[in-house]
């Protein structure tokens, strides 16, 4: 875990590069052009990150593959309701209703 | 204030309000997340007044967690904002007489859905001051409503028992944001690559295995988006 004077670091970097990148084409006006095979290759990373992030969370358990594991299901039944439903509050309900009833309910 | 700006604030405004409802579950979820990652209330409620980006919020908590390097923390934090760059570049016409300290601000106010709602309206007009109020009264909006709702998460996760896995919450918000974004095939093809990339990889010392993952599912997204235009044409 950071923390202390390193995690308000870790906040002020952030910050740094997500106003940079925000404020990157505002600020630099015309002068600023991103090559374009570059800026259709990088419309890719926003889905590539987030899945990147999700996957070991979802698929490891203690660091191993764990095809069957409660977080797995809770994740499968967030994805099939955001496919069928715009409802925003339903994937937080469904999702730790899974997870609970697995953990709790069935002790996994 | 003069009534140009008072009438492009009118205007952005009451176009943005029905989306800004939907910021409301992410603004509770985000505040909560950070909570039951271990950040004390006055760290959480820094961390959304300093970065002002749930994406990037929600995805650095697991790696501040596992005190993961600064480097990596900031790679992550561009990957995800790196959206930003594209709506800025599709926005900045509309900046373009403005001063150096209201640019800067508009770059730390830009989000989505002002983005996907304003950007049109703005690239349209020729006064600098409805523009101004069109951009500025929305983007106030949503940081305030971010700023409190975020707020009652703070506050709110403190009473939930720990050992209800409300961590879990952020993994959820990061899944509901990647469901629509995997609409198109090459799309979905960066996620898998992306996410089985990261799965796979972990073995690689010093966390490569994350950039490893988001940089193969950028390759293969690229390449299928190549491969299925060849297939059209």
């Amino acid at each position: 875990m950071i923390e202390g004077g390193a995690l308000w670091l870790t906040f002020g970097v952030m910050a740094v590069f997500t106003v940079g990148l925000r404020g990157s084409f505002i600020v630099l006006g015309e002068r600023g052009v991103l090559p374009p095979g570059l800026q259709r290759a990088l419309r890719y990373a926003p889905a590539a990150a987030l899945a990147a992030l999700i996957a070991p969370d979802v698929l490891l358990e203690a660091g191993k593959l764990a095809p069957a594991n409660p977080k797995l299901a809770a994740a499968l039944a967030v994805i099939a309701v955001t496919v069928w439903s715009r409802n925003p509050w339903l994937p937080f309900i469904l999702g730790m209703g899974v997870l609970l009833a697995m953990r709790k309910g069935f002790g996994w | 204030m003069n009534e140009s700006f008072r009438s492009g604030a009118r205007e952005g405004f009451r176009a943005f309000l029905p989306f800004s409802v939907g910021l409301i579950p992410w603004a509770i979820v985000t505040g909560i997340a950070m909570r039951s990652s271990g950040l004390s209330a006055l760290e959480a409620v820094g961390m959304n007044a300093i970065v002002f980006a749930g994406t990037a919020q929600l995805g650095s908590l697991p790696l501040i967690v596992a005190g993961a390097p600064l480097w990596l923390i900031a790679l992550t934090t561009i990957a995800l904002n790196l959206r930003f760059m594209i709506f800025s570049a599709a926005i900045a016409p509309a900046f373009r007489d403005y001063s150096l300290r209201r640019r800067l601000l508009s770059g730390y106010l830009l989000v989505d859905g002002v983005f996907a709602v304003c950007a049109e309206r703005l690239l349209k007009s020729d006064d600098p001051h409805w523009r101004w109020g069109c951009y500025l009264a929305p983007s106030v909006w949503c940081w305030g409503l971010w700023q409190f709702f975020g707020l009652i998460g703070v506050l709110g996760a403190g009473s939930v028992p720990s050992g209800w896995s409300l961590e879990f919450m952020a993994t959820i918000a990061l899944l509901v944001m990647l469901v629509p974004m995997a609409a198109t095939r090459p799309m979905l093809v960066a996620a898998l690559v992306g996410g089985l990339g990261a799965v796979l990889l972990r073995g690689l010392p010093l966390r490569m295995g994350l950039v490893a993952g988001i940089l193969a599912g950028i390759a293969a997204g690229f390449a299928a988006e190549r491969w299925s235009e060849r297939r059209a044409s």
